[in-house]
């Protein structure tokens, strides 16, 4: 403990050294690096890293279809090429193939999974913001064999799974803190959806409505960053079309925009169902007792035969989605693929391919939207309804149904048709979507299970620790009568926010607060004729070693401090120590801060 | 550089000429009866109570003949002040006091006590100046010679 007698301090500082203090103050406050400043520089190489994993990944795609079909073009048309045979081999083999890799991946590397995670919203939400390598790259390479020979499942999955491993690999490398580490993981889910769907702000809002919970400006910043430059570099390779063009409407009678309008109701009820069916799918393969390449190989079988019928069902949607908006569809035609591809989808899904939803969600969506702006035209010619407009808005209002997240939907529809005259129709559609799916549905694509793990782990981890474990002995004090001097003089020795003011017994009186004399640091008259007793706040909030760390928390939002004295009771308030927000953090991720050098309490 | 503000509770303060007292404790006693009746005094008595627990601690003096009695205290709702010449010194401990500024405020106005006491000490300088305030016969004239040296 710092020996600060009861005596009066009469030092004075000299003008030179008062200046020093001040500068060094001054300095330190204005140009030393925050934990989020130093985030916001990483987001913006992980961004780059996001783009180029994604590049890697898309490149390595069609390579493998090129080598699986022996066709350099999309995979619909690829698939419209080949015999019925091929047609339902190649997503067979590829299916097996990605079935014997997770196999292996998962006979060699179970040991590495059960001490990481894989999944990188787990490793956001309520991991350590470490992802395991040699698993995700597994994940991987069995994605690349399902989504290269044409399975009905998006490549958004393992896009974003790369791009947020190499944000993982980041923040490891420089032994970033947890939450930091965490944080940097999300931005690289942002970055890789950006490049994905060439959606930047969509991007943001996915990973920050959906796996972070919440849209706040702290959190948002580095994901934006990541997710813009994530689109720059993904744009300077492919092209900075968006994904879906619209081909440009326009309104041909403002009677219209009662249909568009209610778009938002039939996805709602419809999403519902079809978040059930893929469920039911997945329910249904659970049983079918089969070793994983097998299965991989019977959904990769199923989707080749319902390939033979209609070769658009394969792929992850983009090309038929496109296709849509640009080409003239029968109703009937709409009908048949949306059929074909749910169920295409829901056996992929449901076989266990490594992939996302994401992109055939978006098909789905776009074709109930088409089908009811064929009725529309059907019952009310005169509006002249262009069913593709109906298309673009039933995606978003399909997606915000499934997702449970409409302010994403809304930006990642608008971001990926780039046509402001959708946009009103987008944010009413959305909306009422998500609100009639919600009725139905409360569990959505993405949401309940981090929502589960997420709680269970805090609550977990809150109920085992408490004071006694984290407090940190001899904190820095001084007595009352401590003059001006000496408390500038300790808060420039020392780079705490508060003094604790103590009398001879060590009872707490108060604390001293930086905020409130740093600007006082160079006025030389008050040395001597203030002291700490003068300045103190006698109601700093303190707790003792028996009291939880629910309470602990609720005093440091009193505090606003990062550290909170720790007392033996509330009533005699003997000093014994200080706990600190950083300990609690670490403590909740699981990891002692092993660079603590002063002694602390223990259990016992 | 003048804080308006300190200056603001200079003009507002409480102005006493010629206090004579023996003693330290009896001055500082006839500036806190000043106070009596004062709108932004809530509780004399726990105000007088903290200004002598205050003086108990190393009792602010500057040198020249300044005494700051004063204290941190609910017990006024806002900044008071009560400013008080004696061309008779009265001795507070060794030292012979020609000016004393007593001071209350509320605990959460550090800021402003830090500033009104630097105020204070910085203008309160010299014998010239001392000389000057101990001779002014009211607070106008009492701040004027505060303007004349700022």
């Amino acid at each position: 403990m710092d020996k600060i007698g009861e005596n009066s301090q009469t030092r004075t500082l000299s003008p030179l050294f008062r200046q020093l203090l001040r500068l060094k103050v001054w300095t330190v406050e204005r140009f030393r690096l925050s934990e989020r400043q130093v985030t916001l520089i990483w987001a913006a190489l992980i961004g780059v890293l996001g783009a180029l994993a994604s590049e890697v990944f898309r490149k390595a795609t069609e390579l493998l279809h090129y080598l699986a079909t022996g066709s350099e073009s999309g995979i619909i048309t690829s698939f419209s090429r080949l015999p019925w045979w091929q047609r339902l081999a190649v997503p067979t083999v590829g299916g097996l193939l990605a079935g014997l890799t997770l196999w292996l991946g998962n006979r060699l590397f179970a040991s590495i999974r059960q001490k990481s995670t894989t999944d990188y919203m787990e490793a956001i939400v309520v991991g350590s913001g470490i992802i395991s390598v040699r698993a995700s790259l597994v994940k991987s390479l069995s994605a690349l064999f399902s989504i290269g020979t044409g399975t009905s499942i998006g490549r958004e999955g393992p896009l974003v799974q790369l791009s947020s491993l190499a944000a993982s690999l980041v923040g490891r490398i420089r032994r970033f803190p947890i939450p930091q580490r965490r944080h940097l993981v999300a931005c690289g889910a942002a970055a890789g959806i950006a490049s994905a769907y060439n959606a930047p702000i969509a991007a943001s809002f996915f990973v920050a409505e959906i796996i972070l919970g919440t849209v706040v400006v702290e959190s948002l910043g580095p994901l934006i960053l990541a997710s813009v430059v994530a689109a720059f570099v993904s744009q300077a390779m492919n092209g900075s079309e968006p994904l879906y063009k619209s081909p440009g409407f326009n309104l041909h009678t403002r009677w219209e925009i009662i249909p568009l309008s209610c778009i938002g109701f039939v996805s709602g009820f419809v999403a519902p169902a079809y978040l059930r069916f893929l469920r039911t799918a997945e329910r249904l393969f659970s049983k079918v007792e089969i070793p994983i390449p097998m299965k991989l190989a019977l959904g990769g079988a199923m989707v080749g035969a319902l390939a033979i019928l209609n070769p658009a069902v394969s792929g992850n949607g983009q090309g038929v989605l496109r296709s849509l908006f640009h080409q003239n569809w029968f109703w009937d035609e709409v009908l048949a693929i949306l059929v074909l591809k749910l169920v295409a989808t829901a056996v992929a899904f449901g076989s266990g391919v490594v992939g996302g939803v994401f992109t055939p969600t978006l098909f789905i969506g776009a074709a109930i939207g088409m089908l009811y702006g064929q009725a529309v035209l059907f019952l009310a010619p005169d509006l002249r309804s262009d069913p593709a407009m109906y298309g673009l808005v039933g995606m978003g209002a399909f997606i915000a149904a499934t997702t449970g997240a409409p302010l994403m939907a809304i930006l990642m529809a608008f971001e990926l048709t780039l046509d402001y005259a959708i946009a009103p129709f987008l944010m009413v559609n959305c909306v009422v979507a998500y609100y009639c799916s919600s009725i139905f549905e409360r569990r959505f694509m993405y949401g309940e299970s981090l929502e589960r793990k997420g709680a269970a782990f805090f609550n977990q981890q809150l109920a085992e620790v408490s004071i006694r474990d984290l407090v940190r002995l001899d904190p820095l004090t001084l007595a009352k009568n401590a003059t001006f001097a000496k408390i500038a003089e300790t808060f420039v020795q020392h780079r705490f926010q508060h003094i604790y003011i103590v009398d001879k017994e060590k009872r707490l009186l108060g604390a001293v607060s930086l905020h409130d004399v740093k600007t006082f640091l160079d006025r030389p008259e008050l040395e001597t004729v203030v002291i700490a007793a003068d300045i103190m706040n006698e109601d700093f909030p303190c707790v003792s070693p028996l009291q939880g760390m629910s309470e602990a928390l609720h005093k440091f939002s009193e505090a606003n401090s990062e550290r909170l004295p720790v007392v033996d009771d509330l009533s005699s308030k003997r000093l014994i120590g200080s706990i600190s927000k950083t300990d609690i953090i670490l403590h909740l991720a699981g990891e002692q801060n092993s660079t603590g050098t002063n002694r602390r309490l223990g259990k016992g | 550089m003048i804080s308006r503000k300190s200056v603001e509770h200079l003009r507002t303060a409480i102005f006493i000429r010629n206090l004579e007292a023996k003693s330290e404790h009896e001055a500082i006693l006839k500036l806190i009866g000043a106070l009596q009746g004062h709108p932004l005094v809530k509780d004399l008595s726990e105000l007088s109570a903290a200004i002598f627990d205050r003086q108990q601690s190393d009792p602010p003096l500057f040198p020249g003949g300044i005494a700051f009695p004063h204290a941190r205290t609910n017990s006024v709702s806002s900044m008071v002040m009560v400013a008080a010449t004696c061309p008779q010194p009265i001795p507070f401990g060794e030292m012979p006091v020609r000016l004393i500024f007593l001071i209350g405020v509320p605990k959460h106005a550090g800021a402003e006590y830090l500033e009104m006491i630097s105020f204070l000490a910085r203008h309160v300088r010299g014998d010239q100046v001392i000389d000057r305030l101990v001779q002014t016969e009211d607070l106008p004239s009492f701040l004027l010679a505060f303007a004349e040296h700022p």
